[in-house]
């Protein structure tokens, strides 16, 4: 415990420094001023600002793009309630009640709440990160080449079952993206695949050029196409901050909001985004009154929003501390951190102290930026949701342009970007889903390395992987079996039919 | 990957009535998946596969390809047994504008700079929209390009050329 207090204080230490502090403040402002706009979800805002992180130094770029992240998600939010558009997935929900509330000149007690929730949620998922942390990196120690692998295998089998739609499209966009994965120099044998010749790509996809395309160009398309009119609040925002009332009847909803979200973002493979659904439906089945949801209930945005933010939060410790990325923002993460020379893994932890408890004291202190930031600024971001898209999506190009050119200063990378945006809306068009690509994108690379580890070691023998004479009762591999174990029973859970219907009925309740 | 597969067209949009193919969506993304995997497949051909304990360079994508080809003819039969919904008409007029866009950017941040390149991107990608409006977007494309030269060139610094070499204060 006293080692805890300690780590947080030399966190502390780095993140309250007047540089870091400002870089915080940035990016929590400027991730959410381009969160904000309409169709701009967290993974397109990342990648057009990570050219601003560039010449700064680690901590720092850190510190400022985990305050990008938060801002984002936040932004989401805001047009959720403002505009009735969820910004991403993990905002769906917050438009039912969110949205109400603001038709009935709630909106501002709407924002405040989701931002006070927010904000508790943050405080409690930095204390789990901080508390996690040491344990789990022990752990990642303990793990060979072919336990990752088996955890990347469960990670994919859970961002399939928890995918919309179809679980056989879920399955194929992952295996694409794992496709793409192995374009460019194989690390190994030095021999170029699947490059066709193109010395461009001989390095490799860069991750952001693919998230860049896909959810930056193709959103746009997707966007020109079906034009939805954005019904932007008409009724006066009123006041921010929350009544008594509010506060009592959203204090339940926040603690096990938080709690909720804060356990399902441990999951490998985007648990993140059952959070605001789950809290939803505990809270309209605790209610008294179940009826008030969807017309303006508190504890419908109060809930949520908390476990929103708490997942979106506790999503960063797989990848801190195993160095597998949970869901395509973090996968993203990943592709950012590279940039600046740090290997998210278990190492940070041991090797780079003052950067690993900096980023977790930061986190702390961007929640409470957003909601000094957004308290006040409502009234900027309203004004902001009433620029037409006409306006708005050209911009969007632009800066799309400009980021995916600054990070390697390559007029091909913009060419390539383009054609990510043409497949990325192809592949719209043809009902497949495109996050679970980018997260196959990045695991793909991990899983071949780990594979190819895993099979050199047992001298080409899977038993490696799977070894356990229940008979016998021998289990060498006890923590590889048991992760490829539960994938399996995942995907039994995702192809029979009786659990596929329940489970479209959990997305449906939102729509 | 700027290679989007050519036979996006392989199902014509929308227009498959209750015919052998009960979902047209499906069928086009069945086909989708074919085009992949045999771009893998083509990519990956004189890769060495190896053996178990030394996996070659052409084991993962040949494997992953064969894997994306048998969804692909899966999503094919089920399009053809079970119902399903139709494929959604492909818009033409935005993707060539705003990607379009997007290309002339790239052939002129070089040797134009961001003051010509940004508004040419601004321009063109507005034209993807019926409602624009062209005063105002030429006023737009000014204001934002200059917005962007302010914060990307001056206040941060990025090595991105703003004039036509040689021309310009920076």
């Amino acid at each position: 415990m006293a080692d805890l207090f300690n780590n947080l204080a030399l966190g502390l230490g780095v993140a309250l420094s007047f540089k870091n502090l400002g870089l915080c403040f940035i990016g929590c402002l400027i991730g959410t001023l381009v969160g904000v706009l309409p169709g701009v979800g967290p993974i397109a805002t990342i990648t057009i600002l990570l050219p601003i992180t560039f010449g700064i130094d680690p901590i720092g770029a850190l510190i400022m793009l985990a305050g990008i992240y938060y801002g984002a998600q936040y932004g989401g939010s805001t047009t959720a309630i403002l505009v009735n558009i969820p910004g991403e997935a993990t905002s769906v929900v917050t438009t039912l009640d969110g949205h109400q509330m603001a038709k009935q000149g709630r909106a501002g007690v709407a924002l405040g709440i989701a931002a006070i929730g927010s904000f508790i949620a943050g405080c409690v998922a930095t204390i789990i990160i901080a508390a996690l942390a040491k344990p789990l990196t022990a752990m990642a120690l303990l793990f060979g080449p072919a336990d990752y692998f088996s955890l990347m295998v469960l990670g994919l089998m859970f961002a399939v079952v928890l995918a919309r739609g179809s679980v056989l499209k879920a399955m194929a966009v992952i295996l694409v993206g794992i496709l793409l994965s192995t374009v460019g120099t194989d690390l190994e044998s030095g021999e170029e695949r699947l490059t066709f010749g193109w010395t461009e790509i001989s390095d490799g996809l860069d991750v952001a050029v693919i998230a860049m395309g896909m959810f930056g160009f193709a959103e746009i398309l997707r966007n020109l196409e079906s034009k939805q009119t954005r019904d932007v609040v008409h009724a006066a925002i009123g006041k921010l901050l929350p009544g008594r009332k509010d506060f009592a009847q959203s204090a339940g909803p926040i603690a096990r909001g938080t709690m909720l979200g804060s356990l399902l973002g441990l999951l490998p493979g985007n648990g993140a985004v059952l959070g605001p659904f789950a809290s939803y439906t505990l809270e309209k089945k605790l209610a008294k009154d179940p009826s008030r949801f969807g017309k303006g209930a508190i504890e419908g945005v109060a809930g949520p929003e908390s476990a929103n933010n708490a997942g979106a939060q506790t999503a960063f410790i797989p990848l801190l501390t195993l160095g597998i990325p949970p869901n395509a923002v973090m996968a993203l993460m990943v592709g950012a951190m590279t940039i600046h020379g740090i290997i998210p893994g278990p190492q940070i932890m041991t090797k780079q102290p003052q950067l690993f408890w900096g980023m977790i004291a930061s986190m702390w202190i961007g929640n409470l930026m957003l909601l000094i930031i957004n308290l006040p600024l409502i009234g900027l971001w309203v004004r902001l949701l009433k620029v037409p898209y006409r306006l708005l999506f050209p911009s969007i190009v632009l800066l799309c342009c400009i980021g995916i050119y600054s990070i390697n200063n390559s007029p091909i990378e913009v060419v390539m970007t383009a054609g990510f945006g043409l497949f990325g809306y192809a592949l719209v068009k043809f009902g497949f889903e495109p996050a679970p690509l980018l997260l196959g994108f990045v695991l793909g690379k991990l899983m071949e390395e780990k594979l190819r580890q895993a099979l050199v070691i047992s001298r080409g023998s899977f038993t490696t992987f799977v070894d356990c004479q229940l008979w016998a009762g021998a289990c060498t591999r006890p923590l590889s079996t048991g992760l490829l174990a539960l994938s399996l029973v995942l995907i039994l859970i995702a192809i029979l039919p009786s659990i596929r219907t329940s489970r479209e009925q959990v997305f449906k309740e939102a729509d | 990957m700027s290679q989007a597969p050519e036979d996006r067209a392989g199902a014509p949009p929308g227009s498959i009535p209750s015919g052998i193919i009960k979902s047209s969506l499906d069928f086009a993304g069945g086909l989708f998946l074919l085009a992949l995997a045999g771009l893998g497949f083509i990519g990956g051909f004189n890769l060495p596969v190896g053996h178990l304990s030394g996996i070659g360079s052409g084991l993962l994508p040949k494997a992953v390809a064969t894997l994306v080809a048998a969804f692909g003819l899966v999503l094919l039969v089920q399009s053809l047994v079970a119902g399903g919904d139709r494929l959604e008409r492909f818009a033409i007029r935005g993707p060539i504008f705003v990607l379009g866009a997007v290309l002339v950017f790239a052939m002129t941040i070089r040797p134009l700079g961001l003051a010509i390149a940004g508004p040419l991107a601004v321009l063109i990608s507005a034209l993807a929209d019926k409602e624009t409006r062209p005063i105002e977007i030429v006023i737009y494309a000014t204001l934002i390009t200059a917005a962007c030269i302010g914060l990307f060139k001056i206040l941060l610094r990025l090595p991105i050329p703003v004039f036509p070499p040689g021309y310009g204060p920076f």
